[in-house]
């Protein structure tokens, strides 16, 4: 402890504000944990108040570092939690695969998302859906992949994915994705702008989009 | 023994008496009960002795002495009441000479008595167990010239002793008097502080003061030049603080007032089996509530008894019923409790497929039980019977209070009441008591955490300034870095053992209301070093104070909070806003934004009244700007 590592990024990376969003018991800490640490605890305590963990993500020789905000899911924190949205960069809305009302849920999330973060356009913020829990039996599934895929449609959000944190499977994927989504929706508000055109490659992250399960969603 | 020969008048006595405070060659006595004398002594020149003795010295006295030294008096006490035989062992007695006491302090409803030195220190304290001291007080009044202190009313300060008139003549200097209580310059201070504010009233408050001591004391000519010397003093200090601040005339008195020293608070045995058999009656009733509380307070329970207790301090049980009572009660609350939990248990499948919140409540609780304390023995492994227990309580909850519901964090609270007691019904009534505690923690505008946050900021702003300061310079005044230590009172930074520890102390209400928060300011001001120094922003602290879960080593932090308790308590600037925080009277001459005064750019959360929320939120919102 008295080692006191400096919690600043030491290099200049982007530093970009990730905030996972969802029900309560659909993951966000696991994710978080899975991603940053790449460790999963099953019995992991739910959290209460805010944590945020730092990790640094490679993305076409470009270094980012992402500060991810994990945050208590039960309505009545409410108060507390959403002042931590503003100054955000990325939000990630979970549900569990496994819980239908969780995936439901995720409108609620959208828009307190959107009220609290003071976005000023709503279209072009980079959302990300992720539903985690993949690793459930297809008994216990109540969310199709195709229902996902049309509630992104229908909210005009152009990334999600299916994870498991317990599994590992898509998460290091997701947080990418994330990031990629946020590189495009930058690279539009800058066009639209009509300034610094040439900083970023557009097709190439679009093509990785491509990759993902949502492709028939991505927006051009 | 020499003092048997020895003549003793005794003036006054009172059982009951625990003691609390005590000079070191006595500190053996802590924490005891027994009984408490005025003594005077005809043939050694009329000296008085405030006396007290432990209640086992009477009973035992046929023990002999080198016993008594190595045999701990806690371990042996036992209940006796009833007027006390004439003692013979005498030689035992805590004994403090008159002469060497100054002042006294009443408090906690005239059921704390504080002797003082006159020079800063506490001499001796004792706690009444069986009704106050007014009794003492009528005594002491009868045999001693005092005054009320005007700066405390509970304190009473001794001019002099009307029947030992050659003492009249010694040196009796200006601070002797006691009028200005332990520090003269504090009084300056305050004068000082307030002239620029309130020239008049200043001055006119400071010549009354002058007045008093004029009027009643008869050797006013002598005082003169102290007086003299201490306007002096105080007129030097204004053009001082005016001349070299000043560019607006009536605000840059800098002076920040400092808090007494910080003393070292030892941490007690824990109550033992013995001590807690010892305060019940044969009926099983506890007598001395306060005694209990402050032995627990003091050094915790130990943990052959730790179950039964918990039942006390958490309202299952009654301090003053009979075994007969409590069986009765338990009877009661055994069936109140399966009523209840047949309640929810009876919902058919068409019943909860119409009641959201019902099943909501359900499926969170399904959830949350799943990841409570699984690392603990107790709660792991799959299928763990304990688990099912721990849902079946917090479920019969949700339709005890079905207002207040499942709220993250209860299961956390729940946890090591369900681990001690080990019994579905007792956990659940513990459960309950503890929650009537807490349940503002749970609001559902959670206006019971905010408002936690912004006293546990003024206490921080009164402590050190300087600190609170920094907090509001980067963005953290609002304080949510504490957070979860304050919601579920320190559950996920510490051990199971460490946290039943730290829990039953903040049951006991003592030294104060809201002594968790003072456990947070301890922790806070061993952790400012390293936020100031390494320059930590918002972020940064609130990460610092997260990964402080697991390194916090409870008994030194509550040690510290009790010092820094009395520091603040005994401090000559306390304001009304940090009095209405730790539960004392409100004196209405300072005003509750006070500790504006102290940091003046927190003004945005201190203030009070409708304006709460607002500021609340602003802040917080600010730090994310």
């Amino acid at each position: 402890m008295s080692g006191r590592v400096n919690m600043r990024p030491t290099n200049k990376n982007a530093l970009l504000k990730v905030v996972i969003l969802g029900d309560g018991g659909v993951g966000k800490s696991c994710l978080m944990n899975r991603f940053v640490s790449n460790h999963f605890d099953e019995h992991s305590f739910h959290t209460i108040g805010v944590e945020f963990l730092n990790k640094d993500i490679e993305i076409d020789n470009e270094s980012y570092t992402l500060q991810i905000w994990d945050t208590a899911g039960q309505e009545r924190f409410k108060t507390l939690r959403t002042p931590f949205y503003r100054g955000s960069d990325i939000c990630m809305l979970t549900y569990a695969i496994d819980d239908k009302s969780s995936f439901r849920n995720m409108n609620m999330w959208k828009n307190e998302f959107l009220y609290y973060a003071d976005i000023k356009e709503n279209s072009s913020f980079p959302f990300i859906v992720v539903g985690n829990k993949s690793d459930v039996s297809i008994e216990e599934r109540e969310v199709s992949q195709l229902e996902l895929e049309t509630w992104c449609n229908e909210n005009g959000i152009a990334s999600c994915i299916e994870t498991s944190a317990k599994n590992a499977s898509n998460v290091q994927e997701a947080f990418k994705m994330a990031v990629q989504h946020w590189l495009r929706a930058e690279s539009r508000a800058d066009r639209t702008e009509c300034t610094y055109s040439d900083t970023v490659d557009l097709s190439k992250k679009q093509s990785d989009v491509r990759n993902s399960c949502c492709a028939g969603a991505t927006d051009d | 023994m020499e003092d048997n020969q020895e003549e003793v008048l005794e003036i006054f006595t009172q059982d009951g008496v625990l003691i609390t405070t005590a000079p070191a060659t006595y500190i053996h006595y802590l924490n005891n009960v027994g009984t408490l004398l005025i003594v005077e002594y005809p043939n050694s020149n009329l000296t008085r002795c405030i006396e007290w003795k432990p209640l086992d010295l009477t009973i035992d006295s046929d023990v002999q002495d080198q016993e008594w030294t190595v045999v701990s008096t806690v371990e042996r006490r036992r209940t006796y009441s009833g007027s006390l035989p004439v003692d013979v062992n005498r030689s035992k007695h805590l004994k403090i000479n008159m002469n060497d006491i100054k002042s006294f302090r009443v408090s906690h409803k005239n059921q704390k008595l504080t002797f003082r030195d006159g020079k800063g220190d506490n001499v001796c304290s004792f706690i009444f167990q069986h009704g106050n001291c007014d009794g003492l007080i009528a005594v002491l009044k009868g045999i001693l010239k005092t005054i009320v202190s005007r700066r405390d009313k509970h304190v009473y300060c001794i001019l002099d002793d009307i029947k030992n008139p050659e003492r009249q003549q010694l040196d009796k200097s200006f601070a002797e008097l006691n009028l200005f209580q332990e520090q003269s310059s504090a009084y300056v201070w305050k004068f000082v502080k307030n002239f620029p504010n309130r020239p008049y009233e200043a001055t006119m408050e400071a010549f009354s003061k002058i007045t008093d001591i004029v009027y009643r004391g008869p050797e006013h000519r002598l005082m003169d030049s102290e007086v003299h010397n201490i306007l002096h003093r105080s007129l030097e200090a204004i053009e001082n603080n005016t001349t070299t601040h000043s560019h607006d005339e009536y605000e840059l008195i800098a002076h920040v007032p400092r808090l007494p020293a910080l003393k070292e608070y030892p941490r007690g045995r824990p109550l033992s089996f013995e001590q807690w058999k010892a305060l019940q009656d044969s009926e099983g009733q506890v007598e001395d509530v306060e005694a209990v509380k402050l032995v627990i307070f003091r050094g915790g329970i130990s943990s052959n008894v730790r179950k039964e207790v918990w039942k006390y301090l958490l309202d299952y049980y009654r301090w003053k019923c009979s075994h007969a009572e409590q069986q009765n009660l338990i009877k009661q609350r055994n069936e109140e409790y399966f009523i209840m939990k047949l309640q929810w248990r009876s919902m058919t499948k068409i019943q909860e497929d119409n009641f959201t919140d019902y099943r909501e409540r359900k499926s969170l609780i399904e959830k949350d039980v799943n990841r409570t304390d699984r690392t603990l023995d107790y709660f792991a492994g799959d299928n763990n019977p304990n688990l099912q227990v721990l849902y079946d309580i917090l479920m019969t909850y949700a339709m005890y209070n079905f207002d207040l519901g499942y709220v993250q964090g209860m299961s956390d609270l729940l946890s090591p009441i369900l681990y001690l007691m080990n019994n579905e019904v007792e956990a659940f009534w513990c459960f309950v008591g503890f929650m009537n505690k807490v349940s503002s923690n749970f609001d559902m505008d959670q206006a019971g955490m905010k408002e936690q946050l912004q006293h546990l900021h003024t206490l921080t702003a009164f402590y050190d300034p300087e600190f609170a300061n920094y907090l509001y310079k980067h963005d953290s005044a609002n304080m949510f870095f504490c957070f979860r230590w304050l919601l579920v009172w320190f559950k996920r930074e510490l051990s199971q053992q460490d946290v039943m520890r730290l829990w039953e102390v903040l049951w006991t209400d003592l030294p104060c209301q809201n002594f968790h928060l003072l456990i947070c300011v301890a922790i806070l001001d061993t952790e400012k070093n390293i936020l100031m120094e390494n320059n930590y922003g918002f972020t940064e602290i609130l990460k610092h104070i997260n990964d402080l879960s697991g390194n916090i080593d409870i008994s030194t932090v509550i040690s510290k909070a009790e010092g820094m308790y009395n520091q603040i308590v005994d401090a000559e600037h306390l304001t009304d806003a940090v009095r209405l925080i730790i539960g004392l009277p409100i004196l209405g001459n300072t005003s509750i934004v006070d500790s504006k005064e102290a940091s003046p750019d927190i003004s945005d959360l201190t203030t009070n009244g409708d304006t709460d929320e607002v500021s609340y939120e602003n802040a917080l919102t600010h730090s994310f700007l």
